[in-house]
């Protein structure tokens, strides 16, 4: 039997691996991948937090909008990326250093 | 105001100026010139020459005719006015031919004398200044002029002693000279300043003259009194006291005397010109000058001072070896007389006897000069280790030195003031008033020409003695040293011209046409102030003839003792002869009581100054330095660190908050995340 705490588990791990990956990876695709993983650990929380409404089911369908979002978020963030790495053929969040105040 | 004078005497005074001024060109020029140039001499010697002419000239003016006292205003202070100026009278104009007269055979003189000298014209400049010192001071009629020449004729008569200052003797003697002189130049000074505070004026003429604030100015009650102020009378008793100093000082009188011997260090010309003719004659000067400040009782002990100086140098002229020693005391001996005459009221006397001993005395000397410079050669000539100016190695040098023993024997003869010479005239003068001064007093009076009448057999003695042992018998040298080369003559013209120059001025007819009676002398009449006519007193009959015959005899006496060969005569242990050998021994004294107290009390302070107050200012400069160092340690370690320490604190600090700004995203997700599970753990803790 799967119960709500095992989810609860689950998701943790999944947002404890994304954030480190944010924290720690030097590729702004792989730190992209670990706010995917983040994002996905809290709609995993709301699938299973789903189950107290069963009549309305807002727990899927605030899920299903955090998907069509995230979607959008990461077509952007692939764009943006895609950019950054024409203007300094790199991708690694620690030399891209030109937003930073002089 | 020159103008305000008659042409004649403007002329005068203009004459004067240049006698004065003329050596002190000579001096200067002289300084320029190289150390060894031998245009010095001629350079000096014509300047003296020109001064002889203008001062005969002036002379002609002046004497026995009418003063001249020009002044001009030479500084106010407040309402104070200073006068300098010229005061050409009889006793002036005299000194002034007298010194340049006397100034020039020397000059003369020294032009051969000193010809072999490394210093050459360095010796006429320092002769020129000297001749110019002294001319000055008889002409100047402001005390503080007189005195500023007074010192001037001191130093330069120093710079001469220590002419050879590479001596050690002569180095010595010119300090002592110098000492001595400065102690005399003290009483000068307090003298001039306690006449100042009671008349309130420096002129000479305004002082001292006929009816000038002196003569007006009485003693009564304890109290000076004079037109112009009152004092006590303690005052009027250090002026005198002061003057006396200054004349003991330079004209060599006890206390003082003991320089005088010393000075004969110097080349002889200058002993000749300086130490015998002119300078020691300032002190004398001096008395003529201020004559009418001297009441009876201080005239009494001047007379007694001089008296005992006479017969004290006398006793020591008998024993001495050294031939200028003996002209030395012999000079003093003289002095003294002057100054006896001085005080027994024969001033014109006196300043006669001036006039005759300069040129006896220093026609003396320079004859002396010539023999020691004979004797010198012979000393270098044969390499010997002999004292050129010992008597007792001479002898015999009459027929070596015929001039030269003509010329000394006439001033020997003027010394002992026999008949036909003007030490005659002045000498007789004197002792006459002497004897004639102490009648009427008490008998005790009498000592004094009495004593002055032994001290002239007494100078008979040492002058035949002198004069046997150098030039009579046979070169005793001869008989030590037998093998000695010599050819000794009496010198080029340049000694034989002054030498009979001397010779001829010591003769009578030049003072008086009547060579037995000093009345008849025209210096003697021309200085005479009080113009008395001498009362015809049996004395002017007796004491020529006592003096002459004992002389006489006390001569033939010492001529036959001294020309033996053998010459040990006297008993050379007894008490008076070590006494006189020893001059007294007043420089023993001296030493004993004086310099040695002076010097412990030197090395007393020395040793305070070095011990106490050298120790105390080191203790402080210990004491503050250790204080010092603790401030540094303080400093560096406390204060220094705390701020140090200050420093580093902002420091990690500021390192530490930099570490978030570095600019990475990553980072500042992770410090927010540290700091949100910081916040959650606290808040699980707490």
């Amino acid at each position: 039997m799967i119960t709500l705490t095992d989810f609860m588990i689950v998701s943790a791990v999944l947002f404890c691996t994304g954030l480190y990956m944010i924290v720690s990876k030097q590729n702004a695709i792989q730190i992209l991948i670990g706010i995917e993983l983040i994002l996905n650990a809290a709609i995993l929380n709301m699938v299973a937090f789903g189950k107290y409404d069963r009549v309305n089911n807002g727990g899927q369908i605030f899920a299903l909008f955090a998907i069509v979002l995230a979607a959008a978020t990461t077509a952007v963030a692939l764009a943006i990326i895609l950019n950054v790495y024409r203007k300094y053929k790199t991708i690694d969040p620690g030399r891209i250093d030109k937003l930073r105040d002089e | 105001m020159n103008n305000l004078l008659p042409y004649q005497d403007s002329i005068l005074i203009t004459c004067t100026i240049a006698a004065v001024a003329l050596p002190l060109l000579a001096a200067l020029v002289n300084f320029c010139l190289p150390v060894k140039s031998k245009v010095a001499g001629w350079v000096s010697a014509l300047a003296i020459l020109g001064s002889c002419v203008l001062a005969a000239k002036v002379f002609a003016g002046i004497w026995n005719n009418h003063d001249i006292h020009t002044q001009q205003v030479w500084f106010t202070i407040g309402s104070t006015k200073v006068f300098a100026g010229i005061l050409l009278n009889n006793l002036s104009v005299l000194l002034l031919l007298l010194v340049s007269v006397i100034a020039l055979p020397v000059h003369i003189y020294s032009t051969a004398y000193m010809k072999h000298d490394d210093r050459y014209s360095r010796y006429f400049t320092y002769l020129s200044f000297f001749c110019f010192s002294m001319l000055a001071l008889v002409v100047v009629d402001s005390l503080v002029l007189f005195y500023a020449f007074w010192e001037l004729v001191g130093f330069s008569s120093y710079l001469l002693i220590g002419f050879w200052f590479t001596r050690d003797k002569a180095v010595q003697a010119n300090k002592k000279a110098f000492i001595i002189n400065r102690i005399g130049d003290i009483g000068l000074l307090s003298a001039i300043i306690i006449l100042f505070t009671q008349y309130h004026t420096f002129d000479i003429v305004t002082l001292f003259a006929e009816k000038g604030l002196i003569s007006q100015s009485v003693v009564n009650n304890d109290l000076w009194i004079a037109p112009t102020g009152t004092l006590p009378v303690i005052w009027q008793y250090i002026a005198c006291a002061g003057i006396f100093m200054a004349v003991a000082a330079k004209s060599a009188q006890f206390p003082l005397h003991t320089w005088l011997p010393d000075a004969m260090e110097g080349p002889t010309s200058v002993s000749a010109l300086i130490h015998a003719a002119t300078m020691v004659a300032a002190g004398v000067f001096l008395l003529g000058r201020v004559y009418p400040m001297f009441t009876q009782t201080e005239l009494t002990a001047l007379a007694c001072i001089g008296c005992f100086t006479a017969f004290m140098a006398a006793t020591i002229a008998l024993t001495q070896n050294d031939l200028k020693r003996i002209l030395a005391y012999s000079t003093i001996s003289q002095l003294g007389f002057m100054i006896l005459a001085m005080g027994v009221g024969a001033y014109s006397s006196s300043l006669f006897h001036l006039a005759t001993h300069a040129f006896f005395k220093c026609l003396l000397f320079l004859v002396a000069g010539i023999v020691i410079h004979q004797m010198q050669h012979i000393k270098d000539d044969n390499n010997l280790d002999i004292d050129p100016q010992d008597i007792s190695l001479m002898g015999g040098l009459r027929k070596r030195l015929p001039l030269t023993f003509i010329t000394a024997v006439i001033a020997g003869l003027a010394l002992i003031g026999l008949p036909l010479t003007s030490g005659y005239l002045s000498k007789d003068g004197i002792l006459i008033q002497a004897f004639e001064w102490s009648d009427g007093k008490s008998i005790w009076f009498k000592i004094i020409p009495l004593t002055a009448l032994l001290t002239s057999w007494l100078t008979a003695f040492y002058v035949v003695r002198l004069i046997v042992k150098v030039f009579f018998g046979e070169f005793r040298l001869l008989n030590i040293v037998p093998n000695i080369k010599e050819h000794i003559t009496d010198g080029g013209w340049q000694y034989k011209l002054p030498l009979i120059l001397l010779a001829v001025c010591c003769l009578f007819p030049l003072f008086s046409i009547n060579p037995l009676s000093y009345e008849h002398a025209w210096l003697f009449n021309g200085l005479n102030i009080s113009r008395l006519t001498k009362f015809e007193s049996i004395y002017n009959l007796i004491i020529p003839v006592a003096v002459n015959v004992v002389s006489l005899g006390v001569m033939f006496f010492a001529f036959t003792i001294y020309s033996k060969p053998k010459t040990a005569l006297f008993p050379q242990t007894g008490l008076f002869y070590q006494l006189s050998y020893n001059q007294w021994y007043f420089d023993a004294i001296y030493n004993r009581i004086i310099i040695k107290p002076i010097l412990l009390l030197c090395r007393a302070c020395f040793r305070f100054d070095r011990r106490i107050i050298d120790g105390f200012i080191h203790l402080l400069a210990h004491t503050s330095g250790y204080i010092a160092k603790l401030a540094m340690w303080t400093d560096r370690n406390i204060v220094d660190g705390f701020l140090h320490l200050m420093a580093s604190i902002v420091q990690s600090i500021g390192n530490f908050a930099r570490k978030f700004q570095n600019g990475k995203v990553q980072y500042y997700l992770f410090s927010m995340l540290l700091i949100v599970l910081a916040l959650f753990i606290l808040k699980i803790l707490i």
